[in-house]
């Protein structure tokens, strides 16, 4: 048996170490491109979300390099999500794939314990030491998640200050490769210093005053670069400074109840939308309000084209939350559709907006009353990580 | 002499105290507007009932024009399914015409049965009404069978109409009982449009005249609010039946098909409720009811996302049993020709296949008959 899964950014050495700890082997979908993209438009159904085509596309990359079972996370809540796996798996059947099986990783609630059965079922072998795998697993898959959330704050701190095009990426991707090389305990847990050394070697410029902007929307569309035409990277190379809340660790803890962040994202978003009406509308809106009152410059909401939460969330931050807060916002909706060149434009323009909008702020000094808001709010950002690599930036 | 000025006095003193309970009664008549659209295809006459038991005076929307989708589309951005489009349309005609209303009526819908769910739009309804600018106050109730019983989201309505609980559960007791009605009546094969009709207008529910069956039966399939509303879908029915075709749709089917849960694929069961019917009532045509029906046809709405991926299971379900099958997306620009084109010739099919069957069993009859 040979196991695969979609792709969602850099969330792979994670998923691999799941699985693989489980004593099965595991081959990767190509990162996802344009041909995949391509396959995927084509044999799903016009009018379902974006993630979806993508999703199916890895897949068919993944049959092609040999993987027989394929592992796609769902959510029995009210989103399209927790149709995904029975669907694609039809349409592969269809396609000729006969004999796939799509194993769906129930992650409604985790602490139901659903999953590992889901691991379980991924092992051929079943044996009493099933279970102490099992811990194995998820602990591994838990200290990587962190350390690609820990990975992917820092790139959003520091791309903006760099000296050389492209040196950032080039760390975060061999950090990955390393994070995917580390499989003992002890190497592990030193895997947070690696991380900062690696970029503190970053030649960065310390004299420029990037923009300060959060990242929020769909986890699927967010997280995966080539789906979004690479929007964490454009924005850093514009000189913007990026944050972005949303990571697989931040979801996974959230779904074993641990999460306090997102429950003070829940609190402020309950005058607005009292529920989880699935996707990350609820987060997006909480996270609208706490940047916000947090003095950021700018707001930007990216979900696939007709995605139903995130449609919600967008009319309730249009409507009220943009009157009310006056963060300025852009919203991006991503298909297959989606082209470089007016993307480019609208990233730019806003960026250039939030520009000229701090500067008026600056001049009345508007700016440090803001900080000091009356208002309480919640600064998560990494913990300790984020601020040793703070301290890198500002230690000249 | 003075015992009698005294009752009089009584009297007088009763019948004012009446009079004013009288006019006390009568302003106090809260004023709830409702939106004929989404579900209210679906629960408008539990909803009649039940607000109609609590006291409220209610005002509903006209059905469906051309100044209330345009409206609707204009307020809401590209994105949206039309069904919600129509839906601020639809307020938005409330707000304009009934300045007086007390509340409009937005329930939430979460979920019906403990695994279920509604789509998102309906989750978060409320939410996204109350951000639209100078709205009224919004009544509202949640249905989350999951947290509460309906029973208690009933007292907390009645609760905001100054109602106490007893007159809450018996209201709701009622509106169960007549909502029961209805569906029963749907399901002797009556249109929902007629029985909408006789519950709006308070009148019993009494059958139509039995029509003579056509020659060509069709399933038609989709939410309340895309078969119902006969100017979104452009008087689609009514384009059927002057081709010749009999239209069975959901709430026509008998409830013992709706009982079992669906079974798409081992590990998973599905969870919206209303794609669940229709998979359901497709499941019954796959195999027993093969031979009742003669064709499918699926209404979607655009960028609807639930609908998205339950047609294409649909879809090829019906490729492999070779039940003609055809999807119909609607928006605000569909056109009535086109629409127009795709049913004749969708009929067109179906009767030419038809006759060639006919032929065909003729020609076996005549063989059989040979061999004999
Ligand atoms: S959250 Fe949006 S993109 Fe994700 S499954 Fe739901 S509708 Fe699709
Ligand atoms: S089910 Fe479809 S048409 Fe209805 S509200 Fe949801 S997305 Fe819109």
């Amino acid at each position: 048996m040979i196991v695969s899964f979609p792709n969602m950014g850099y969330s792979w050495p994670a998923f691999k170490t799941l699985i693989e700890c489980m004593g099965v082997k595991v081959v990767l979908p190509d990162p996802t491109n344009r041909e995949a993209v391509k396959i995927g438009v084509k044999y799903s159904p016009e009018f379902v979300c974006f993630p979806f085509k993508v999703t199916l596309g890895d897949f068919v990359s993944a049959i092609k390099k040999g993987a027989d079972t394929l592992v796609m996370a769902i959510d029995c809540g009210p989103c399209r999500f927790g149709f995904y796996h029975a669907v694609q798996e039809r349409i592969l059947h269809d396609m000729g794939y006969k004999n796939i099986r799509v194993i769906p990783l129930d992650q409604a609630d985790l602490l139901e314990f659903k999953w590992v059965k889901t691991l379980f079922d991924v092992t051929p072998t079943k044996n009493l030491f099933l279970y102490t795998k099992a811990v194995k697993a998820v602990q591994y898959f838990i200290k990587k998640t962190k350390y690609i959330e820990d990975i992917s704050t820092a790139e959003g701190l520091i791309r903006c200050y760099e000296r050389n095009k492209g040196d950032t990426t080039r760390v975060v991707k061999e950090l990955l490769i390393k994070l995917d090389k580390t499989n003992k305990i002890n190497e592990l847990r030193k895997f947070k210093s690696v991380i900062t050394n690696d970029f503190k070697k970053i030649d960065i410029d310390r004299s420029r005053d990037p923009l300060k902007v959060a990242l929020s929307g769909e986890i699927h569309i967010t997280l995966e670069s080539h789906d979004n035409l690479d929007i964490r990277r454009k924005l850093g190379e514009m000189g913007v400074q990026l944050y972005q809340n949303l990571s697989v660790y931040d979801w996974v803890i959230h779904k074993f109840h641990l999460n306090f962040h997102r429950k003070w994202l829940e609190y402020l978003a309950r005058p607005y939308m009292p529920m989880d009406i699935g996707g990350e509308a609820v987060w997006v809106i909480g996270e609208y309000i706490d940047r916000a009152r947090s003095g950021f410059d700018g707001f930007i909401h990216a979900y696939p084209f007709t995605c139903m939460p995130e449609i919600s969330a967008r009319t309730i931050l249009t409507n009220t939350l943009y009157k009310k807060y006056n963060l300025p916002i852009i919203f991006f909706s991503f298909d297959e559709h989606a082209a470089e060149s007016g993307f480019r434009t609208r990233l730019e323009a806003f960026v250039d907006l939030i520009q000229g909008r701090r500067k008026q702020k600056r001049q009345k000094k508007e700016i440090k009353l803001e900080k000091k808001s009356k208002e309480p709010s919640y600064e998560v950002h990494g913990g300790s990580l984020y601020n040793s690599i703070f301290q890198f930036i500002q230690a000249g | 002499m003075q015992s009698k000025k005294t009752t009089n006095q009584r009297e007088l003193k009763h019948l004012k105290s009446a009079l004013k309970s009288y006019r006390y009664d009568k302003k106090s008549k809260i004023k709830v507007g409702i939106p004929r659209a989404l579900h209210f295809y679906r629960f408008f006459p539990f909803w009649k009932k039940l607000l109609e038991e609590l006291g409220c005076e209610l005002i509903l929307s006209p059905p469906t024009y051309k100044q209330i989708v345009e409206e609707g589309a204009f307020q809401g951005f590209g994105e949206l399914c039309l069904p919600v489009k129509v839906y601020y349309g639809h307020i938005l005609y409330l707000m304009r015409e009934y300045p007086e209303l007390d509340y409009i009526f937005v329930p939430r819908y979460v979920s019906e049965r403990v695994e279920g769910y509604f789509c998102p739009k309906f989750l978060s309804l409320p939410d996204v009404i109350r951000t639209l600018p100078n709205i009224p106050k919004i009544l509202t109730f949640t249905i989350n069978v999951k947290e509460n019983p309906i029973s208690n989201s009933i007292i907390s309505l009645a609760k905001t109409l100054g109602k106490g609980q007893r007159e809450a559960l018996q209201a709701y007791e009622k509106a169960k009982k007549y909502h029961k009605q209805y569906q029963d009546f749907l399901r002797k094969g009556t249109p929902v449009g007629y029985a909408l009709k006789l519950v709006e207008k308070d009148k019993p529910f009494k059958m139509l005249k039995k029509k003579t069956p056509k020659n060509i039966k069709f399933l038609l399939l989709g939410h309340g609010y895309n078969i119902f509303d006969t100017y979104v879908n452009l008087d689609f029915q009514k384009k059927l039946t002057r081709h010749g075709v009999d239209v069975l749709t959901i709430e026509n089917l008998p409830e013992i098909l709706f009982k079992e849960p669906v079974i798409i694929n081992k590990q998973f069961r599905p969870y919206w409720l209303h794609e669940d019917e229709i998979l359901a009532a497709i499941r019954y045509y796959l195999v027993q009811g093969r031979k009742e029906i003669d064709g499918v046809i699926f209404l979607i709405s655009f960028a609807c996302g639930p609908d998205s991926l339950i047609a294409e299971l649909i879809m090829r379900d019906m490729k492999v049993i070779r039940l003609p099958f055809l999807q119909i997306i609607m928006d605000e620009h569909t056109g009535e020709a086109g629409l127009l084109t795709r049913i004749e010739s969708f009929v067109e099919m179906i009767k030419r296949k038809k006759r060639k069957l006919d032929e065909m069993k003729e020609k076996q009859d005549l063989k059989i008959f040979e061999e004999a």
